[in-house]
């Protein structure tokens, strides 16, 4: 058995297909390419066959009728009490999405005492929101939240569930998707739908450096679970005409094994490694005083500090907060340099960052040939703008949570 | 020395040869230029120059030389002794500018740079077209012109040798101006003296370098590394000669003691798999494949059992081995961050290492002064650093001076040498010529004068 | 106790590229145990250590799987099973997980079993799915991203575990899953003195026909209902710009920029 045919007829065993395949899954066996069980159907070497003799075995199997499922399914997280701004973006995504096969959009939200959010998620275009409010869903319990889930896709069938990829969202949508036996793909950054309600997930494989795209074509519910800040939450529209229904399960299917306990804010990451967000400052730093407006930025945007050896040598800045060879490697979402001219051994701790602003009054600093974003100006002169921007302009998230919690 | 010092119209002649931009002024150079890594010496320069080409260093010589300036040259100021800093004041000539990668030629394995190319950004180059330059000093931050000056060492010399070994050739510009071309690309060379082998550990006392062409060689696709855990740094470094013995050669052999490593490990905030042992040798192995890794490391695992080691710890992959070589890495900058220090590089024969050791450990009791050592086990250079930690000022001084005395002279009696791979420049200038003798000093001197007899170079440094 | 640690195999590279045709290079790439799985190894032989009792190691995959149960053995576990038939190949997450839960279902029938450690997701799938689909499949809780054991007895295991903006303290009585995130421990390294002890030690095979689920449409490419359509390269590399300007246009731009990013 094979998950490929082979036209070995016109195999000239090139073994562009062996070169290719990432799992050592195939092999010259007999003097013909085979497949062994370390395949996982990934499809890459269908591509590299130059002679394009390789072809996914053909899908046999029965598929469920697809027109008994309806509306784009989003699942509103909250954690005490508080909608995690994952949900409206799921909500802008699937409003496309439902748009695009005109169905509705729906959101189902799972807790205790909700009543305030509901109006929210209305306020961002749901269709119908599907509220469990029960005692026994106040905190996440995996198997009390799954069996709800359960209880609301049966009632209401839909074609497509959206989950955060969040650590709430990637423990319960496989526990969903594993009870209805359906695909859910992982961590998508890109999701269309075609005519058919299939839908195209596109998500980053072997650590973002290739793309696939997925489909589940022949079951229902299909479900993707979606990173948090890739797509463009939901517009607010200006009379909600959205539905609640209430829903429930008996109290006794909801009871676990397990049991809460507590829940804290997670304390600041100590080590700047653990931080997805840096501000890194250097010898364009004047005095230690002006540490503090570097503190405030830092605060502002949930960055951590960094700093090069000079600061330290100083005394200004710690040896924990050293970036650099000789000090901690660190690979942030997003880093800013400011007043750092990029010294090798600064750089080589931290220039694998996904997102790097330089700011340097010197056009010629070394920074800049790393950074993604340049700007030579003066830090003096920016930072202190910078903060009374952020400070005044319009925060999308925290005002969002905060208008979710004042309601 | 009588110097002249720099005038005006010198600046106009320095920025004639240069740009407006390359040349910085006395309260321009910022305070990193007067000091390198760890030395107290501290010295301004009165200018400082980046010159890009030969053609501009040739010139800045003829006219220190016509003019009687001292030049010291510098990379990045990696340096532990002193070498890169502008005692004589004059001018700080940084070869950070002269920084291009010339060619890789993959068909010779050869590689020609300028000396301010950085090693690790040169690694990295060289590893990406699948080869390696087997030098691996832990400062990979470093110039390769500072390198080759200290016939740097590292980490992989038990198996592939130092800096020395992989320079093919080198373009030099001498303190009168003029340019000298040594080696190139051949294998063999019978012809005469080696005025290359001079230049190489010079600490830019005899000429400039302006290129280098390096030797590189295939990169070896597979490393894994052993930790070993031993009752006592003693047993630990007795099995080196047993290893050694075995006729395997591993790529290096390290050592550690565990106050160094709870150090580190404190210092980078990282758990290490293991520190159950008061002492630790590292082995590093490298080849083509798993399997003849494999046969090497179990020859060597097995060496170590027989010889009391509690176990032998295999890191088998990138992020295993990273735990431990970043742990390594930082045991110097982990004893920087508690104390102000002074470091000794002695080389000793293999097989005296542990008694060195050893010999320091009385040493702190007699001399009521911290001393932390790690090294390279494998070739007999030891990094012993003595902690200032809270004492005094003269105090310090004092202890110091008399351990360090100390350890010299023992390093002496075992027929090691002063320094391994970080150079003599002046802080271990004393210790140089009480060892070599006024025979060998003064051949020394004689070469440093034929080659500068002004002595305009880097002087006061090494002889 | 007795623990179950599912443990992969996972393709050595860490930055595998991608040709102008979408093909992936790979150049004599060894594989080894999914770094994420040494955790969940460790926090076994941990709780043994306190406990007494057995770690099982079991994996799934082709014969060449049992290198990663050899090196399980050199850390510590106790016994070792690969799970390996042609009619598993091709397996998504549920294929997968339900392949897995069938194998543990086989071992568990035999010494019972207290509680399953997965690492939290795979370097070559990064899905981290397949945990909490066991813990579905075999009807059992699980925490997922558990990053510190609080207690643990015979009865119950408290565990911290991190959600991203808050740390959640969780219970549960056993039998039960855990995936475990890399601040749970620093894994130890494996042994050379265990590599010799263990060089004999049997690795027990399950295939399709020792299962208790005779369905083959449940396994392998047949039982999974996503299907990769097609890889290709991302169009990533961020351009690179350059400003200048006064410090209110800087301010702006820089202002502006963190908010595409989603960061203020």
């Amino acid at each position: 058995m094979s998950n490929y045919d082979i036209g070995y007829v016109n195999c000239s065993l090139c073994e562009k297909c062996i070169d290719a395949c990432p799992f050592d899954a195939i092999a010259v066996v007999d003097g013909k390419i085979k497949m062994n069980s370390a395949c996982k159907a990934c499809g890459i070497c269908v591509d590299s066959c130059p002679e394009g003799l390789i072809t996914p075995v053909k899908d046999q199997r029965a598929s469920v009728d697809k027109s008994q499922y309806t509306d784009v399914l989003v699942f509103a997280e909250q954690i005490e009490g508080e909608v995690h701004p994952v949900t409206y973006e799921l909500m802008g995504k699937g409003r496309e999405l439902a748009n695009k096969i005109d169905q509705e959009l729906h959101v189902i939200l799972l807790g205790h005492n909700l009543m305030d959010q509901t109006d929210e998620i209305l306020a961002h275009g749901a269709d119908k929101i599907y509220v469990y409010n029960q005692k026994a869903l106040h905190h996440f319990d995996v198997q009390a939240y799954a069996r709800a889930f359960e209880d609301c896709v049966e009632k209401t069938k839909p074609t497509i569930i959206l989950i955060g990829a969040t650590p709430v969202g990637r423990s319960l949508a496989p526990r969903i998707s594993t009870r209805f036996k359906t695909g859910l793909t992982a961590d998508c950054t890109i999701l269309d739908v075609r005519e058919n309600t299939d839908l195209v997930q596109t998500r980053p494989a072997f650590g973002g450096n290739i793309m696939a795209r997925i489909l589940t074509t022949r079951t229902r519910p299909q479900m993707a679970t979606m990173r948090y800040k890739v797509m463009e939450p939901a517009a607010k529209v200006d009379n909600p005409t959205g539905e609640i229904i209430n829903f429930s399960v008996p109290e006794a299917e909801l009871e676990t094994r397990s049991n809460f306990i507590s829940i804290t804010k997670k304390p600041e990451v100590e080590s700047i490694e653990d931080a997805d967000k840096i501000i890194a400052v250097g010898r364009g730093i004047r005095e230690e005083k002006d540490l503090e407006m570097i503190k405030e930025l830092a605060d502002l945007i949930g960055a951590k500090i960094g700093t090069t050896r000079p600061l330290i040598e100083k005394g200004w800045t710690g040896h924990h907060q050293q970036i650099g060879l000789s000090g901690r490697s660190v690979r942030p979402e997003l880093i800013i340099t400011l007043g750092i001219s990029g010294a090798v051994q600064f750089v080589a701790g931290m220039k694998s960052s996904e997102h790097i602003f330089a700011v340097n009054s010197d056009p010629e600093a070394s920074i800049f040939n790393v950074a993604h974003y340049g700007m030579v100006g003066d830090l003096y002169n920016i930072v202190p703008k910078l903060i009374e921007k952020i400070k005044n302009g319009e925060n999308v998230f925290k005002k969002i949570e905060k208008e979710a919690v004042a309601i | 020395m009588d110097y002249n010092k720099i005038t005006k119209e010198d600046i106009e002649v320095l920025i004639d040869i240069l740009d407006d931009d390359r040349v910085t002024l006395r309260e321009d150079i910022n305070e990193d230029y007067s000091h390198d890594e760890l030395a107290e010496l501290k010295a301004f320069p009165e200018i400082m120059i980046e010159p890009e080409t030969t053609e501009e260093v040739s010139q800045v010589m003829k006219f220190a030389s016509k003019r009687n300036i001292p030049v010291t040259p510098r990379g990045t100021g990696t340096g532990l002794c002193g070498g890169a800093v502008a005692m004589e004041a004059g001018i700080l000539l940084l070869t950070t500018s002269m920084d291009r990668i010339i060619e890789i030629d993959e068909e010779n394995l050869t590689a020609k740079v300028q000396p301010g190319v950085i090693l690790m950004n040169f690694s990295e180059k060289v590893n990406d077209l699948g080869f390696m330059y087997p030098p691996d000093p832990g400062e990979k931050s470093a110039t390769l012109g500072g390198n080759v000056l200290t016939n740097a060492g590292g980490m992989r010399a038990v198996k592939y040798g130092v800096t020395r070994d992989y320079v093919l050739g080198m373009e030099i510009v001498l303190p009168n101006g003029e340019i000298i071309d040594t080696g190139g690309k051949v294998v063999k060379n019978s012809s005469g003296y080696s005025i290359q082998d001079l230049i190489i550990g010079s600490e830019g006392t005899l000429g400039i370098v302006t290129e280098i062409t390096l030797k590189l060689v295939p990169m070896p696709k597979k490393a894994l590394t052993l930790l070993i855990p031993f009752d006592s740094l003693e047993e630990a470094i007795g099995t080196v000669p047993e290893i050694i013995n075995a006729k395997i050669v591993p790529t290096g052999i390290e050592f550690m003691e565990k106050e160094v490593l709870l150090a580190a490990t404190d210092y980078l905030g990282k758990e290490f798999p293991d520190t159950s042992a008061p002492a630790y040798l590292l082995l590093k192995f490298d080849g083509n494949d798993k399997k003849e890794i494999e046969k090497k490391y179990e020859v060597a695992a097995d060496v170590c059992l027989e010889n009391n080691a509690y176990d032998v710890y295999i890191a088998n992959t990138d992020e295993r081995q990273d735990v431990i070589w970043d742990t390594r890495g930082a045991l110097l900058e982990a004893l920087k961050a508690v104390s102000e220090l002074d470091e000794c590089d002695v080389v000793v024969p293999r097989n005296k290492v542990a008694d060195f050791v050893n010999f320091t450990h009385n040493l702190e009791d007699k001399h009521k002064l911290r001393i932390r050592g790690f090294g390279h086990a494998g070739d007999g250079n030891l990094h012993l650093y003595t902690l200032k930690d809270d004492l005094d000022d003269e105090t310090w001084q004092k202890r110091n001076k008399a351990v360090m005395d100390e350890l010299y002279a023992k390093s002496r009696e075992m027929k090691g040498k002063v320094s391994g791979e970080h150079g003599i420049a002046i802080a271990k200038k004393e210790y140089l010529h009480a060892d070599i003798g006024p025979v060998q000093l003064g051949l020394m001197r004689g070469i440093k004068n034929t080659f500068d007899p002004q002595n305009i170079l880097n002087p006061g440094k090494t002889v | 106790m007795e623990i179950l640690v599912c443990v992969k195999q996972v393709p050595e590279t860490k930055d595998v590229e991608v040709d102008e045709n979408g093909n992936l290079i790979r150049d004599g790439v060894d594989s080894i145990m999914n770094p994420h799985d040494m955790y969940a190894l460790e926090t076994a032989l941990r709780l043994k250590a306190e406990h007494g009792g057995t770690v099982s190691a079991i994996t799934m995959g082709p014969p060449q799987s049992k290198e990663v149960i050899r090196e399980a053995y050199m850390m510590g576990a106790d016994k070792g099973y690969i799970l390996s038939d042609i009619k598993f190949a091709g397996a998504d997450v549920l294929a997968t997980s339900y392949t897995l839960s069938q194998g543990l279902e086989v071992i568990g029938l035999k010494n019972g079993y207290d509680l399953i450690i997965c690492g939290m997701e795979s370097t070559d799938g990064d899905t981290a799915q397949v945990g909490p689909a066991i813990a579905e499949t075999l009807k059992i809780p699980h925490v997922a991203y558990v990053s510190s054991i609080k207690e643990s007895n015979g009865e119950k295991i408290i565990v911290e575990k991190d959600m991203g903006e808050t740390i959640e303290i969780v219970e549960f009585s056993y039998p039960g899953l855990i995936t475990v995130t890399k601040e749970v421990n620093q894994p130890r390294l494996p042994s050379y003195r265990l590599k010799l002890d263990t060089r004999d030690r049997k690795i027990e095979t399950l295939t399709f026909a020792d299962l208790l689920d005779d369905d083959e449409n449940n396994f392998g490419l047949k039982g999974s209902p996503t299907q990769v359509e097609k890889v290709f390269p991302p169009d990533d590399n961020i351009e690179k710009v350059m400003w200048t300007g006064n410090g209110e246009e800087l301010s702006e731009k820089l202002f502006n920029e963190l908010k595409e990013l989603k960061v203020i």
